[in-house]
């Protein structure tokens, strides 16, 4: 064997201690959402929770979008926990894309009932989402990321793209809790858009959050 | 040998201006069902290493590194290196054997690190191959950056053929007066930059053997190298 093979070899035998093996995806998906519902909880009470919240809770249309977006938040968080296990197929990168789906599919259809009525009459700029979202999901994010680092960057961009996803749905989630804003049309551009910005940025910062932590050629060598 | 692609492309455009359809064709078909015949041979090769390494005896192993044993750490360590070494050289038969070793060291400490993600209800050699492809890839990478940006020269030319230059580079490295600076030095200061600067140990390494502390190390090698800038200087 090559020497210093044989001497990498050798330090990683004495540097070997017992570690704690990782939880599956799922069990830790609902680990971070344990973690993140409290906090979510938290926000929308000292935003205080919007007046027609009990109204809300019984239309339809409401709850198809805030189940949509709970599960886009979990089935993220399922996926990116899951791309940073090596062996795992990556195809389950795709696995928030249904209820993402569903969501879309769902504000897209109160989109073009405002449209056909009104047209952009309606349309006005709300820029409160994109900090709100961030506010709601900061918590989520960060012990995301804590989470996501314990596992191997093997695609860093779409980890953090799906971890943001995560994060993001679980914001738009609650902040649609306190945040009276109903109409399709700004709820798709402001509150979609700010989610799928924040999941761009968050795959943006892929490779600077996510390294393999390597030996340096000190450790190496010695 | 890293050079040898360049060489091939630099002599294409002869061949092709011989024969120019034909030739240009026939070399593409070749190339391209090459390169197909590989990709079918690392798949093959790639799919047979995980069948014979289905063998319960590595996931046993590597359950028991994760308890911390030492002992089954090796075992695992000696049957993995030569076959991830195989699969390295027969997806990069371009690399020398020092990449392909660098490489090797590479998804092994990338193994190390993570060794945590292995679940052992799960067969173990495609969770190491996930972490070997990755590895590869970055390693593609690396070598496509420095040979795109490094230029390989046979001799680096140690100083300027310019006697002014010489001249400022001779005084400083005159051996004999920095011999005679050294001897003049203090004791505690000279065995601190012999084993600091000279011998290049680490500074627990000198405490250990010189038996002074490592600010006092740090101390006497500060004004050693202070006595010598200056002895120089005055020679001068």
């Amino acid at each position: 064997m090559n020497t210093a093979t044989q001497k990498v070899m050798g330090r990683l035998i004495d540097t070997l201690t017992p570690v704690k093996r990782l939880p599956s995806p799922s069990l830790r998906a609902a680990a971070w959402l344990a973690l993140g519902i409290p906090y979510v909880a938290l926000v929308v009470l000292v935003m205080s929770p919007r007046s027609n919240l009990a109204a809300k809770l019984s239309d339809a249309h409401f709850m198809i979008e805030q189940i949509a977006a709970l599960i886009t938040g979990l089935t993220a968080a399922v996926a990116a926990f899951a791309t940073i296990i090596p062996g795992y197929d990556r195809r389950i990168a795709w696995l928030p894309f249904a209820p993402l789906a569903v969501w879309l599919a769902s504000l897209g259809e109160g989109c073009l009932q405002i449209l056909t009525a009104d047209g952009f009459r309606n349309f006005a700029s709300d820029w409160f989402c994109l900090p709100a979202i961030i506010l709601v999901g900061t918590v989520p994010a960060v012990t995301m990321a804590v989470m996501l680092r314990r596992g191997a960057p093997l695609t860093p961009k779409i980890t953090t793209a799906l971890g943001g996803l995560a994060a993001a749905g679980l914001g738009n989630f609650g902040l649609r809790l306190f945040h009276p804003q109903d109409s399709s049309l700004m709820v798709l551009v402001w509150q979609m858009g700010s989610v799928l910005l924040l999941t761009l940025l968050c795959g943006m910062a892929g490779r600077l959050l996510l390294r393999w932590r390597l030996m340096n050629s000190n450790d190496r060598a010695a | 040998m890293l050079n040898e692609p360049e060489l091939t492309s630099r002599r294409r455009p002869h061949l092709v201006r011989t024969e120019p359809s034909i030739v240009a064709e026939n070399e593409n078909l070749a190339s391209g069902a090459n390169l197909f015949r590989n990709r079918l041979l690392d798949r093959i090769r790639d799919r047979s290493m995980t069948q014979q390494a289905n063998d319960p005896t590595l996931e046993r192993l590597m359950q028991a590194a994760q308890t911390g044993d030492a002992r089954a750490y090796e075992c695992l360590l000696s049957d993995v290196i030569p076959r991830l070494r195989r699969m390295i050289q027969s997806q990069r038969r371009f690399l020398g054997p020092a990449e392909i070793e660098d490489i090797l060291q590479d998804v092994l400490i990338s193994m190390h690190s993570v060794r945590a993600t292995y679940d052992p209800q799960r067969p173990f050699m495609p969770w190491l191959l996930a972490i070997a492809r990755n590895r590869l890839a970055d390693g593609g990478r690396k070598w496509a950056r420095r040979a795109a940006n490094e230029v390989l020269v046979d001799e680096v030319p140690v100083t300027f053929a310019d006697d002014r230059a010489n001249s400022e580079q001779e005084r400083q490295f005159d051996s004999e007066g920095l011999r005679k600076a050294m001897s003049d030095l203090p004791p505690r200061q000279r065995e601190a930059v012999e084993m600091l600067k000279l011998r290049e140990m680490s500074l627990n390494e000198a405490a250990a053997e010189s038996g002074m502390s490592v600010g006092s190390l740090k101390v006497a090698v500060h004004r050693g190298i202070a006595a010598l800038r200056k002895a120089l200087v005055k020679d001068q």
